[in-house]
């Protein structure tokens, strides 16, 4: 009941944040390393009609960290990545949801609205160190779970996705 | 509201309260869990558990084909193979780190699987990370190695997915049974609300109905204060008027809205109560005792807006509201009815003095119509002693015989008025109650023989003589019922039967007679006043019809009942009971020994003044008293009387109770009031009026007796015999002037011989006795010549002188001044104290003869 209200108020919330107006097109620039992600559908693109960014790209967009816990790990982990909404609001993105793609393919869809500041962060570093395949890496959509219980639910568990290289603005 | 519950409201408000909310908290519980469950039910498909599970197995199959493609294509790309090993190893380190699938590493074969994949892949790491050449020359190993570790993937995914499902199965139960419990909570926060709603509903339709009531009271209470007889006034304890009825309004003359609000002491409490009314309105607002509130009708004054005061009848009754304490006052002008009441008592004054005036009147009368009666009597008795031819001596029997029938019938009159009255005294004395029968037997039996009738009398049963009892009233008792008896029975018999009843020392009179009877229509009236029977046979006898009245009256009075049996022409019974006193028989002497005195009478003649204004009953006396031999000297009035007794002494005064110029209390008070022995005279009261107050009146003005008129002979000359009397002590001449001087008498006889002397004396003696027969005869022409009467009593002086009665001489002197001054009243004097004087000389010349 009151986790229903407590969502009931932050979509209302969200529904009543103004999204950031597109910037202008702003260059990218090129990507100098191996290609982490790769968005399309975005307004800012780089490449072939997408936006694609190394690591150190991503960083450029702001850094963001915190520490929690995950259900999929053991113990506390310090997570260092970019809001998933910086990252919006850098590549100019507009539309109702984002679909996530893994490297193995899952995907997982994203209303745009369920999208804030202190929410998903696409984790590049973990416990200090680069996330390789072998352990969820390079990318993880990562919300701090101890933080808040709205962010412990399946839905927020199953947006959790790892080994992220695709993101796509879905109209 | 029912009384059965015990519970207060507050309680009764509280129950249904509780019981909605456990049920809403159970409701909100359940729904949580509901809720749970519903989240957990949508996220089933995606769920990150089985997607991974499932994902274990498709990564490995994309491992192993990439495997499979690399050993198969000496050139093949070899980063594809790397990255579906790097993704199924993360796969596996996730199964094998994840908090999320602790529970499921707990399952046996689970953990088995797992260790075994976990040790294929770090086998094959060194093989993975080294470089492409020697990645080559390993795939073959790696693929046999991979080929045999499938099975156990597919076991591992296998084996969570079992548990998974029977996990959600167990979550699906929970679910099924949450939400039962959910239902059964509902149905139950649905029955609590119900309850609720009744019983708010029916708190509801109290609260209508007690608003109703509410209503429908104050509204029946303005009709009734509206429309009431008693003003009703209600104030708070500052005494500021509330309410003003309609009633009020007309009493005091003043409108409602003028005095709503104000001091009741400016409007309605009179000018000369303010201080009272203040002093009490204190009380009561300092809690003191509540005079007039509660205290039921009082009756007080109250002001008009006119500022008149009138009576006023009030109740106040205080009440308890919830703006504090109030006053109710009912109130009602009483001005008609002190009015009438006032009217009343004056009427009622008015009808007391008229009947008191009646009373007075009548007693009044019976004494006036007594007193000539009485002369009338006492003149027969007289005349019955003169020499009389046989024919006038029955007429004067006749006229005697009426006399006595109006005197009984006076008397009864003035007895009953005296009952009615209240003034019916009783005296009991000591009597014996068969010698009081027997005397009315022998009384009345010449009557009953003259009807040819028996009359007789006899005890029934032990005989109690001596009873301690008013002898007057039983006599009259007694008297009425014989005599009625005897009246009404010819050729019969009458019996008188006396008995003791066994209780309360009642005595029983019962009198039978076998005469003419009494009809059962007269019967019912026989003791009412002036009732005779058959009227026929009331013209026979004759009567006042007042006898058996009185003798009720009597009975009564005495304590007793009378009732009355009869047949007509049979008989009839009277049957008295009375309680009386047993007494024990007094001493014998007393009457024995007056009844000797009567009938030796003291010879010697005694000197009485005669105090009597009516002339009639003053001649019946003085006769009397003068044929008994004594001397009478009269006075007509008190103030006479007192002279007369100051100048002589006397042996007995006789005074009649009214007189005037002086009247009976004055005078004797006077005598007593004497110098020297004059003062002790015995002075005895002559009365028709026997009243007991009277009496002790009477003897306490200083009489010594009383006399009831009419005078009886015997009742007269019974005073000399009784004892009343002193001793005689006064001589008619005193001592120093003797009657007869023997001196005289001596030098008479021997002057002349004895028998010379005696011839003298009997010459004397007659002239004498000529002398006052001729002064007392027609006394009131003789008395006109003076001068005669001069001149005889001058002559009989010398006379008496001769013969040395000296007293006498003094005597006749005094009548011979008397005369000669022309005072009639000392000439009466004189001439009556003469017999008295000549009595004693007769007997003085008798002795020394």
């Amino acid at each position: 009941m009151f986790r229903f209200l407590m969502m009931t108020v932050f979509a209302v919330a969200f529904t009543a944040t103004p999204i950031a107006v597109p910037v202008a097109a702003k260059d990218l620039g090129k990507p100098q390393e191996e290609v982490v992600l790769t968005v399309s559908n975005a307004a800012v693109t780089n490449m072939d009609g997408a936006a694609v960014l190394d690591l150190a790209m991503l960083e450029q967009l702001g850094a963001r960290s915190f520490e929690t816990t995950t259900i999929w790990t053991d113990g506390p982990q310090q997570f260092d990545g970019v809001s998933l909404a910086t990252l919006i609001d850098a590549l100019g993105m507009q539309g109702d949801a984002l679909r996530a793609t893994a490297i193995n393919d899952y995907s997982v869809t994203i209303p745009l609205e369920d999208i804030s500041d202190e929410g998903a962060m696409i984790a590049f570093r973990m416990n200090g160190a680069p996330m390789s395949v072998r352990d969820k890496g390079p990318l993880w959509i990562v919300y701090p779970y101890d933080s808040d219980p709205r962010f412990q639910t399946e839905i927020i568990y199953s947006r959790s996705i790892w080994q992220l290289d695709r993101l796509e603005v879905l109209n | 509201m029912t009384g059965s519950a015990p519970m207060t409201p507050r309680v009764r408000i509280l129950i249904p309260a509780v019981l909605f909310s456990l049920a809403f908290a159970a409701v909100a519980v359940f729904g949580s869990h509901i809720l749970r469950d519903v989240q957990d039910l949508n996220a089933a498909h995606k769920d990150n558990l089985q997607w991974s599970l499932s994902q274990t197995d498709v990564e490995f199959l994309e491992f192993y084909t990439a495997l499979v493609a690399a050993e198969g294509d000496g050139d093949g790309d070899l980063n594809t193979l790397r990255r579906e090993f790097d993704i199924f190893y993360s796969r596996i380190r996730i199964l094998n780190e994840a908090e999320l699938y602790a529970p499921l590493r707990e399952l046996p074969r689970l953990r088995t699987a797992l260790g075994r994949v976990d040790g294929f892949l770090q086998a094959a790491l060194p093989a993975i990370d080294a470089s492409n050449v020697e990645l080559r020359q390993n795939l073959p190993d790696l693929a046999e190695q991979a080929a045999e570790i499938r099975p156990v993937v597919r076991d591992l995914s296998i084996s969570a997915l079992g548990h998974l499902v029977a996990l959600t199965d167990a979550r699906r139960e929970q679910t099924g049974r949450t939400l039962v419990w959910l239902g059964l909570s509902v149905g139950g926060l649905i029955v609590a609300l119900l309850a609720l709603a009744g019983y708010l509903n029916h708190l509801n339709s109290q609260n209508v109905r007690r608003r109703a009531e509410v209503v429908e009271a104050s509204r029946r209470m303005n009709v009734v204060m509206g429309t009431s007889l008693d003003g009703v006034i209600i104030s708070d304890t500052t005494g500021r008027i509330l309410e003003f009825n309609a009633a009020a309004e007309q009493i005091f003359a003043i409108p409602a809205q003028e005095v709503i609000g104000r001091d009741l002491a400016d409007v309605i409490v009179p000018d000369h109560h303010k201080a009272a009314h203040a002093a009490g309105m204190a009380r009561l607002r300092n809690g003191g005792t509540r005079r007039v509130v509660g205290s039921g009708r009082v009756r007080l004054e109250a002001k008009r807006a006119t500022g008149e005061v009138f009576p006023v009848e009030l109740a106040i009754q205080s009440a308890e509201t919830a703006q504090g304490e109030i006053f109710v006052a009912f109130l009602r002008d009483i001005s008609a009815q002190v009015a009438a009441e006032e009217e009343l008592v004056s009427a009622r004054d008015l009808a007391l003095a008229g009947e008191k005036a009646k009373t007075n009147f009548l007693a009044t009368m019976s004494h006036e119509i007594r007193t000539p009666l009485n002369g009338l009597l006492g003149n027969l008795t007289l005349l019955q002693d003169t020499r009389l031819t046989a024919r006038q001596r029955r007429y004067i029997g006749n006229m005697e015989t009426s006399g006595k029938l109006l005197l009984s019938h006076i008397n009864g009159v003035l007895d009953i008025t005296k009952y009615d009255a209240g003034r019916l005294h009783l005296r009991p004395v000591v009597m014996n109650i068969s010698d009081l029968v027997q005397d009315i037997i022998d009384n009345q039996s010449a009557s009953a023989a003259a009807n040819q009738s028996v009359l007789e009398w006899q005890w029934d049963g032990p005989a109690k003589n001596w009873i301690r009892a008013d002898k007057d009233r039983l006599q009259d008792i007694l008297m009425n019922l014989v005599g009625n008896a005897v009246k009404f029975t010819h050729n019969g018999r009458i019996r008188v039967t006396l008995a003791c009843l066994g209780r309360e020392n009642g005595l029983q009179i019962v009198v039978e007679d076998t005469g003419i009877g009494i009809t059962p229509d007269q019967i019912r009236h026989v003791f009412e006043d002036f009732v005779t029977g058959d009227s026929s046979y009331a013209r026979n006898v004759g009567g006042t019809g007042l006898g058996l009245a009185l003798t009720k009256r009597f009975v009564t009075a005495l304590g007793g009942h009378i009732d009355v049996e009869s047949t007509p022409g049979q008989g009839s019974s009277f049957i008295v009971e009375l309680p009386v006193e047993e007494a024990e028989p007094p001493q014998p002497a007393g009457p024995i020994h007056a009844r000797q005195a009567r009938g030796n009478p003291i010879t010697g003649p005694r000197k009485v003044l005669l105090v009597e204004d009516n002339p009639i009953n003053r001649d019946v006396a003085r006769e009397m008293l003068r044929a008994a031999g004594h001397y009478v000297v009269e006075a007509h009035n008190g103030r006479e009387a007192v002279d007369l007794a100051r100048a002589g002494r006397f042996d007995l005064i006789l005074m009649d109770i009214s007189m005037p110029v002086m009247d009976r209390r004055s005078a004797t008070r006077a005598i007593r009031a004497l110098n020297g022995p004059a003062s002790l005279t015995p002075i005895v009261a002559l009365t028709a009026n026997v009243m007991a107050e009277e009496q002790a009146a009477f003897l306490e003005d200083g009489m010594d007796g009383i006399l009831t008129k009419p005078l009886s002979k015997d009742a007269l000359l019974g005073l000399f015999s009784s004892g009343a009397l002193p001793e005689q002590v006064d001589e008619i001449c005193d001592q120093k002037e003797p009657a007869v001087s023997d001196e005289h008498l001596q030098s008479l006889k021997q002057a002349l011989s004895p028998d010379g002397a005696r011839v003298i004396v009997a010459r004397f003696c007659k002239e004498i006795d000529e002398l006052i027969g001729w002064l007392g005869q027609e006394e009131g022409e003789q008395r006109q010549d003076l001068p005669r009467i001069a001149a005889e009593a001058h002559k009989s002086a010398g006379s008496a002188a001769t013969i040395g009665a000296l007293c006498l001489r003094r005597q006749l002197i005094a009548i011979e001044e008397a005369a000669k001054s022309g005072s009639p009243t000392d000439l009466a004097l004189a001439i009556d104290g003469l017999p008295a004087i000549w009595l004693a000389t007769q007997s003085a010349l008798k002795s020394a003869a």
